[in-house]
């Protein structure tokens, strides 16, 4: 009760990821040395999907959150420079269901919005640049597109 | 007098002696001593209440003064609790007011602190504030009056636990905060662009160059995928905008605007894919605007002597070219006479500020720079132009506070208090404050109306688990103990998660390996020693069960004195237990109930906090909820009622 929403809802959706965790998914509320946990930081990692270029890279994914969650979606974060067309160099994810005025909906579970995530990273949208390079590459120069997604899968490689 | 007459009704009964010797009596807490906070201490105090707690953490500043009306200028910079409650006391000195300047979320006002009064008054203007004294009122026990203001808008609500709506029982408009994606490249409303204005333009030019905003757009360019050639690339971004030496105002105004209105915008046009279906932006050109702009700009910089020896605070590109209307939405050309003017005063008048300034609603020359910026973006995306005085407040978060409507919620609150303390909860009402006079069903007109309250939500998150209370001590019982005595043994939980905020615990067979060491580093403390400040007396921890739907609320009271004959537990566990629904499939869990429960505001407008739309009438379906039996009362409004013996000896005074 004293959590307040934004961190019953958490706790809520670590409880379902527990229930009902996707294959080769991580995601877990930050804890620092002094064992405190924060539940506005999950520290994520999505699998790269079989089958695709990305296949065999395990992508660290931060999910920020706020008191104002779940009426606001949580902004994503892989790396910073993390290469694909709509991550931005700061690393923050541009995705439809990750903006308020698109289609967020306060009832799309963790599970959902990193399920969205891994199919972002196979299917990049052409309509929404975040950085130049990836969606340049990705427009134009398919081969140099594939190059650098099969180096990145091999930099984050799963142990 | 009225010998023969059971209780006097509301509002009759404020005059029962009975009744204003308990007002004297009762401890209250108010929370804020601000707008609503210096009218609500003044009422309390003028209507007969003698014992005030007030907290507030803020100091007195020369713009509160207009409505704060307990504050004078040589008070500036002093706590406003404390000048408040001074000021009060000296034309009421037999009110007692204890002032404390502190934030109300400090963990010393914990449960056991809040348990000390009979009514809690909210006059706050945050919502983190507001929800957190919610969670500690319903935790305590302790009715809340809360209240809220924005201009001519004003509310008051009471919240009962177990009786009514808890402050969290309906989702909150929440300030909104706007996509990345559509900031940077596809603004298509005014606020867009101010916030573009502010938080990227304003930031870049005249800002610390190492606060990053998400707005960077750093990489545009990068070569390579490397880390060193990206951020190399967003050197190079950043490095356009600083002043070259040698550079007149003049002319980086100039290479600013050509930069950021034309070729910029001419680099978006040329992602394609942004423009099919929405209209691409058209760019500006300076030489375009110049006949307009010629007069404006002086070539040769701009030095004091020029400005009539202004203060830096008085700086005004506005008052320099002459445009004195702050309700017009000013031409193109104007805007760009603007910008130049503002970038140009700022640069040689303001130049020790150049590299750290931050931007200040009521710092006039950085108002002008984002309105004219703003409107010339807004120009190129064919959205409406705006006044200064329009894009202030949008810029501000400015919500326009009026002394009367903080006066008028103030009284509200307080005939509220009165009510619960009569033991009336029944009659206690949520009341809004509209703008403009609405029509009741009845044809009479009124600004002030009064609704019904709301049962509890039971799906409601805050207030709808249910709470415990455990006596144990917590310096001598370690986690592990607590964990086996009283989860696992005495409430039959079987795979506990224990949370408080900032601690987690977790048990059950889906947990990695070493997700599990780290929890069993916990089982061996003290409850007072675990993270995050502890177990300890006022705590409210919260116990769920991973493998049954089961989730309540315990609040903890450190007691050291057990005897071993009567009490060999050496705790003791009161309240009511919940029915555990075994194996509730994942998506019967709160998730689903919750989606329901925050799906309503989505396309709420505005860029201030704004309090859910006014209900104004009495909903008929909801007063028959009202009429329950005695069992059905929550036990607060049960003490409440038995409060309202007001009627056998009462005497009515004129
Ligand atoms: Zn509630």
């Amino acid at each position: 009760m004293v959590l307040g929403v934004a961190k019953s809802r958490l706790a809520a959706e670590r409880s379902n990821w527990r229930k009902d965790r996707p294959f080769g998914f991580v995601a877990k509320p930050a804890n620092n040395p002094n064992g405190e946990v924060d539940l506005f930081t999950w520290h994520c990692k999505i699998p790269g999907p079989s089958g695709s270029i990305w296949e065999g890279g395990l992508y660290p994914l931060d999910l920020k959150f706020t008191e104002n969650y779940p009426t606001m979606p949580p902004e994503c974060y892989f790396p910073q420079h993390f290469y694909h067309p709509n991550v931005y160099p700061a690393g923050k994810v541009c995705l439809s269901i990750l903006d308020p005025s698109k289609a967020w909906k306060p009832g799309l579970s963790v599970k959902q919005v990193l399920m969205g995530v891994q199919e972002l990273l196979k299917s990049p949208n052409h309509g929404d640049p975040a950085q130049q390079q990836a969606w340049e590459d990705f427009d134009l120069n398919p081969n140099e597109y594939d190059r650098k997604i099969k180096a990145q899968a091999q930099k984050y490689q799963a142990s | 007098m009225n010998g023969e007459a059971a209780s006097p009704g509301w509002p009759q009964v404020v005059r029962a002696k009975l009744l204003q010797q308990r007002m004297k009596e009762a401890k209250i807490l108010a929370v804020g001593a601000g707008g609503i906070g210096c009218e609500l201490l003044k009422t309390l105090a003028l209507s007969g209440f003698e014992n005030v707690q007030v907290v507030d953490m803020d100091t007195i500043e020369t713009s509160n003064l207009n409505r704060q009306f307990l504050f004078r200028k040589r008070h500036v910079g002093q706590s406003k609790a404390k000048v408040a409650a001074e000021a009060v006391q000296r034309f009421r000195p037999s009110c007692k007011i204890n002032a404390m300047q502190a934030n109300i979320k400090e963990p010393q006002y914990n449960v056991g602190w809040f348990k000390g009064f009979d009514l809690v008054l909210n006059g706050l203007d945050n919502l983190d504030a507001r929800r957190h004294v919610n969670r500690l009122c319903l935790a305590a026990e302790v009715p809340l009056v809360e209240s809220g203001t924005a201009a001519y808008l004003g509310q008051v609500t009471v919240h009962i636990k177990g009786t009514y709506e808890c402050f969290e029982c309906q989702p909150k408009a929440t300030p909104k905060t706007y996509p990345v994606c559509t900031i940077r490249n596809t603004p298509d409303k005014p606020i867009h662009c101010i916030v573009w204005a502010k938080d990227l333009l304003f930031q870049r030019l005249f800002g610390r160059a190492d606060v990053v905003s998400d707005l960077d757009e750093a990489a545009e360019k990068a070569e390579g995928e490397t880390e060193g050639d990206a951020a190399a690339a967003a050197e190079q971004e950043a490095s356009f905008f600083v002043r070259q030496t040698g550079e007149s105002s003049f002319a980086y105004a100039d290479r600013v605007f050509h930069r950021v209105f034309c070729f910029d915008i001419e680099r978006v046009i040329s992602m394609k894919d942004l423009w099919k279906t929405r209209k691409p932006p058209v760019p500006l050109r300076l030489d375009e605007l110049r006949h307009a702009a010629a007069g404006a700009a002086s070539t040769n910089g701009i030095h004091k002597s020029s400005s009539s020896q202004q203060a830096t605070a008085d700086l005004s590109a506005c008052r320099l070219l002459g445009i004195r209307d702050s309700h017009a939405a000013w031409s193109t050309a104007q805007s760009a006479q603007v910008f130049l003017m503002a970038t140009q005063l700022f640069l040689d008048l303001r130049s020790d500020e150049v590299g750290a300034a931050v931007f200040d609603k009521d710092d006039a020359l950085a108002v002008e720079f984002v309105a004219a910026a703003s409107n010339l973006r807004s120009t190129c995306y064919s959205i409406s132009p705006l006044s200064l005085f329009d894009i202030k407040g949008m810029a501000g978060n400015i919500v326009h506070a009026i002394a009367t409507t903080n006066a008028i919620v103030s009284g509200l609150i307080v005939a509220e208090a009165i009510k619960l303390l009569a033991g009336m909860p029944e009659n206690c009402r949520a009341t809004h404050l509209r703008s403009s006079v609405h029509t009741g069903r009845s044809g009479r007109e009124r600004i002030i109306g009064p609704s019904m309250l709301e049962p509890p939500n039971p799906n409601c998150p805050v207030c709808g688990t249910a709470q415990l209370s455990l006596e144990i001590d917590t310096h001598k019982t370690t986690f592990k103990e607590l964990l086996d005595r009283v989860v696992r043994r005495k409430l039959a939980v079987a795979q506990p998660t224990i949370q408080y905020d900032g601690f987690m615990y977790e048990e059950g067979p889906d947990l990695d390996e070493d997700e599990v060491a780290d929890y069993a580093k916990f089982l061996g403390r003290p409850l007072h020693t675990l993270p995050a400040g502890g177990i300890k007396d006022s705590s409210v921890v919260e116990v769920s069960d991973q493998a049954q739907k089961l989730e309540l609320s315990i609040i903890v009271t450190h007691q050291e004195e057990w005897d071993e004959e009567k009490d060999p537990e050496a705790f003791s566990l009161g309240g009511k237990l919940p029915v555990a629904s075994a194996d509730a499939p994942a998506e019967d869990s709160s998730v689903a109930g919750l989606s329901s429960l925050t799906g309503a505001n989505d396309d709420d407008e505005g860029i201030e906090e704004v309090f859910e739309e006014p209900a104004f009438e009495a909903r008929p379906n909801l007063t028959s909820k009202r009429k329950r039996s005695d069992e059905e009362q929550s036990p607060i409004e049960k003490r409440l009622k038995a409060a309202n013996n007001l009627g056998e000896d009462c005497e009515v005074i004129d």
